[in-house]
């Protein structure tokens, strides 16, 4: 019997997920670290989930998109 | 179709000549930043070198096909050919110690094959307030942040 075509997809499941455990993460640090931006912190747990070498790429691609629209 | 990745297999190569051959080096600056999960932007990777004249500085490069431009009263180190045009050289760190001195702090990082000796993210905070210049100073919120979520994820 095929799925039902309404069924969650495990990938989006998973990643929900992940961002509610990230989601709680952040805001015990910046509950801990009332000066810290929520925003750089939410965005360091989402690179520390990538291998080092995704996170440089990341930053050397909005680098350069920064460049060119300059 | 996407763009291939600006740091692919040309660089980790040159990175993999580097300590193959055993040369003395540092990732510094926002590169080194980012390496270790701070949500800082860049546009090339600096590398921090103790002595330009290491002949196993000048091997690494042959072995890439890369080739090294000396510094002038105008121009700094230069390096050049594939698989380096990302990379800025360094001599020198504001407001840090000596070479050596960093470099017994410096956390292992892998990217490829090789592990490579990157500064740790509280002392790339303290180069970019040691340099005064806004561009410095406008990444220290960020930097900081990016070391204080790094050390409650460690106390975890």
């Amino acid at each position: 019997m095929p799925a039902p075509t309404d069924a969650p997809d495990p990938a989006a499941v998973d990643a929900l997920e992940r961002a509610r455990v990230r989601l709680r993460a952040a805001q015990a640090i910046c509950a801990a670290e009332p000066q810290a931006s929520f925003e750089n912190v939410w965005h360091t747990l989402i690179l520390l989930e990538e291998s080092p070498v995704d996170r440089l790429n990341r930053s050397l691609a909005r680098g350069r998109a920064t460049a060119i629209q300059r | 179709m996407d763009a291939p990745p600006p740091f692919s297999d040309r660089e980790i190569a040159f990175l993999d000549a580097l300590v193959d051959e055993g040369v003395d080096f540092l990732v510094v600056g926002l590169a080194a930043a980012a390496l270790q999960g701070a949500p800082a932007v860049t546009q090339d990777v600096d590398l921090w070198l103790r002595d330009l004249t290491d002949p196993r500085f000048y091997r690494a490069l042959q072995r890439i096909g890369a080739f090294y431009i000396a510094p002038t009263h105008s121009t700094p180190p230069l390096i050049g050919g594939a698989g380096t045009e990302l990379f800025d050289i360094v001599v020198h760190m504001h407001g840090l110690g000596s070479f050596e001195q960093e470099a017994s702090t410096a956390i292992r990082i892998n990217v490829g094959r090789a592990e490579i000796p990157v500064l740790p993210l509280s002392r790339i905070i303290e180069s970019k307030k040691a340099t005064g210049r806004p561009k410095d100073l406008s990444i220290l919120p960020a930097l900081e942040d990016a070391l204080r979520t790094q050390e409650h994820r460690h106390e975890r």
